[in-house]
């Protein structure tokens, strides 16, 4: 704890006077104190070297710029979203339009040396991905389906109530496999969108003659 | 990785790929390696801004991937590839220099292009230079140049991904580089055809900066012993490292010992340019190997004397020398000689520097703690066990830590390149207005000489910028040019700084 020591003596020195003429200090030749901060650009004390100035600096310099303006116009040089400042201006359309030409090309580079999650083709696969499952409740042929099936099932049980009851066993577990599948799908295809907002609302027309049992589930909204 | 390297490294990112590129850099720097959703939410970037980013960094070999499972990757910066940009043009003084204009535009466009196919390099030269009859620039021109630029090793086959089962994220394995073997009538082919889909190349090059860096230490060492001694010095010094580089690995520390009796006959060879050096070859080594600053050692007497080049004490000399320069520059030339006084002797009392270094006590002891206050020299205390008496128990012993003072001149070194870029970035900012006025009235006016209009109406144009705006740009060209030399300057020191920390720090 050497700090300890210092606060005793009332004075801000903590030298003794010996120590002082040891570093060089004479007495009454205390340096001024200073308050100020020092200069945040200090004069300098002697000028700098000069800097050559011959023809490979010069060649130099030129094909620094060069190659920097060649780096600023590649699509290396990531830049912003164009955007305003809320003010619509008529040469806004043209801004956006210059801005958006250099910003859509895709910087040209070895993508197998990439990993997969910066190539181009990734981002399509993903929206691919999330936007490929339909609902099952739209699709009428699947709705078909599973009542079939479920009709079927009930036949079935009532069958096997009158055959033996090793049969029972078996298809009534074929039939819970069937039906724990099923709902796995199913609750997948509710996790993925729990909204109706990606439910394909759009009715062409074609469907018209057909027997529409969706419309008896009351209108959607 | 120190936090001035992080300064440094920022700013030539934002120099040369904008903000975005920089903010990315700026957490990879902070944060080592780390994934893109990391990223993503640190710095608040959209994600495909991230995404281009992170596709700029790897192109250009500024930062490198590995998968930290199936799916995640982690992104990892290398700064001292990205100090290397400041380095570009002093690569193609060098290609310009030594093998011509050609040699120039292929690593111009390898640089630009960072890795690219043999044959997409030499289409895009040759179209470029199709209608410009002045260099007379042929696809198989290029193409021999270009395989002797390989052959020399200043272009190597770039990495090669390979994929391990189960995972889609490739691993880059370096590979060896085998001289190509292009078809010439296939080029030429393309070249009337105008485009190169019939060619199929999948072998990609890039530029081996350490060739470069070979060939700048050779020329700093053959300098360095022409200016200390002479020229016809110089040139054995040349020869030596020429024979060195058949024997031992090029950057060795040592070579392995090279043989007097060679270098006769090499001089010999020699003997119509430097006449001198056939003639005193004998002499010529005695002096390189006293007074050449301890490049060469003789190492035994078998054949007529055995020499080893040392490239390591090389660059420790060269690092010397440039700390002692900055002592001068910084605070005089006493307290350089106070520095070197130190140096030499090892471990030194402070009355005994009073006396060695013939300076008025008080002044020395100021400039000795002026030394110790910018880390130049560390001062180790002895303690003496048994005597009484507050001070005077210690001696206190001066000394020159030359690994750690090498740190401090390299930290000097990047503080000074970040204010010269920052200084530069604030001119261009400040008068990015007028700059941008003086761009388009020369593009306007260039367009008015095609069209062949009338001298009256250029004239017009031009004096649309006004004398005290022309002042204020000829004012702000000069400090940009000046701003640009001081960089480069200072990536000479870098590199002599670098060269000696190449080598294990030994005691």
């Amino acid at each position: 704890m050497a700090g300890r020591g210092r606060g005793r003596g009332g004075s801000n020195l903590s030298l003794t006077h010996d120590q002082l003429q040891a570093l060089g200090i004479a007495r009454g030749e205390n340096t001024p104190q200073i308050v100020a901060p020092p200069p945040l650009f200090p004069k300098l004390e002697v000028k700098p070297l000069p800097l050559p100035s011959d023809a490979a600096t010069d060649y130099m310099l030129i094909v620094k710029d060069q190659f920097i303006e060649y780096l600023h116009e590649s699509p290396a040089y990531v830049r912003k979203e164009a955007e305003t400042d809320g003010i619509e201006r008529y040469s806004d359309k043209y801004k956006m339009l210059a801005l958006n030409a250099k910003k859509d090309k895709v910087l040209d580079c070895v993508w197998a040396n990439m990993p997969p999650e910066l190539r181009p083709q990734a981002k399509k696969v993903r929206k691919a991905a999330t936007a490929g499952p339909k609902r099952k409740l739209n699709d009428a042929e699947a709705i078909a389906k599973r009542l079939q099936t479920l009709e079927k099932k009930e036949i079935q049980g009532d069958e096997a109530m009158e055959t033996n009851e090793n049969e029972e066993t078996v298809n009534n577990q074929e039939g819970n496999d069937d039906e724990e599948v099923e709902d796995e799908h199913e609750e997948e295809f509710e996790m993925d969108d729990g909204t109706d907002y990606a439910n394909n609302y759009f009715d062409n027309g074609e469907d018209y003659d057909e027997e529409d049992d969706n419309l008896d589930d009351g209108p959607v909204y | 990785m120190s936090h001035q390297m992080g300064r440094v490294v920022s700013a030539i990112l934002e120099r040369h790929f904008g903000e975005i590129v920089q903010k990315v850099g700026d957490d990879l720097f902070s944060y080592g390696s780390r994934p893109i959703s990391m990223i993503v939410r640190n710095t608040g970037l959209p994600r495909n801004q991230v995404i281009d980013s992170l596709r700029t960094l790897l192109k250009f070999d500024l930062a490198t991937f590995e998968p930290y499972n199936d799916v995640i990757v982690d992104y990892k910066l290398l700064p001292d590839n990205v100090l290397l940009l400041i380095r570009y043009p002093r690569y193609l003084l060098q290609m310009k220099s030594k093998y011509g204009s050609e040699a120039e535009l292929l690593v111009e466009e390898l640089l630009q292009q960072a890795t690219c196919t043999a044959t997409t390099l030499l289409f895009n030269i040759a179209t470029k230079f199709k209608d410009d009859k002045e260099k007379s620039i042929t696809i198989l021109g290029l193409k021999d140049m270009f395989i002797s630029l390989v052959t020399a090793g200043y272009i190597q086959q770039a990495p090669v991904a390979e994929l391990k089962e189960g995972s889609e994220i490739p691993t880059l394995v370096p590979v060896a580089t085998i001289v190509p073997d292009l078809d010439s009538r296939a080029l030429v082919q393309a070249m009337n055809n105008g485009h190169i889909n019939d060619i199929k190349d999948n072998i990609y090059w890039r530029v081996n900066y350490d060739r470069f860096h070979l060939d700048f230490r050779d020329e700093i060492m053959i300098k360095a012993i022409t200016r200390r001694i002479d020229e016809n010095a110089g040139e054995l010094m040349r020869f030596l490292l020429e024979k060195m580089y058949l024997t031992s690995a090029p950057w060795a520390p040592e070579s392995s010992p090279l043989c007097a009796v060679e270098l006769r006959e090499r001089c010999r060879s020699a003997a119509t340019d430097k006449p001198l050096l056939h003639q005193f070859v004998d002499q010529y080594l005695k002096v390189l190997e006293e007074n050449g600053g301890g490049f060469v050692r003789r190492v035994g007497d078998a054949g007529s004397g055995q020499f080893t080049v040392r490239s390591r004490h090389a660059a420790l000399q060269l690092v010397l020398c440039a700390l002692e320069h900055c002592v001068t520059e910084r605070l005089g030339s006493k307290a350089a000689r106070i520095f070197r006084l130190i140096y030499t002797k090892k471990y030194i009392e402070e009355d005994d520097i009073q006396k060695n270094a013939m300076l008025v006590n008080k002044e020395c002891k100021q400039l000795t703690y002026k030394l110790m206050e910018e880390h130049f020299i560390s001062v180790q205390p002895m303690r003496k066990p048994a005597s009484a008496g507050g001070m005077a128990k210690a001696i206190y012993l001066y000394h020159v830590k030359l690994h750690s003072v090498a740190y401090t001149g390299l930290e000097m070194c990047y503080r000074s390149l970040h204010n010269v870029l920052r200084r530069a970035a604030h001119e261009r900012s400040a008068h990015a207005r007028l700059v941008d006025k003086q761009r388009r009235v020369r593009t306007i006016v260039h367009g008015m000489r095609l069209r062949g209009e009338t001298q009256r109406n250029i004239d017009d144009v031009e004096e649309t910028l006004t004398p005290p705006e022309l002042a204020v740009l000829q004012g702000v060209e000069k400090r940009l040019k000046q701003l640009s030399t001081a960089e480069l300057e200072l990536d000479r020191n870098l590199f002599i700084f670098k060269w000696y920390f190449m080598y294990p720090y030994v005691e």
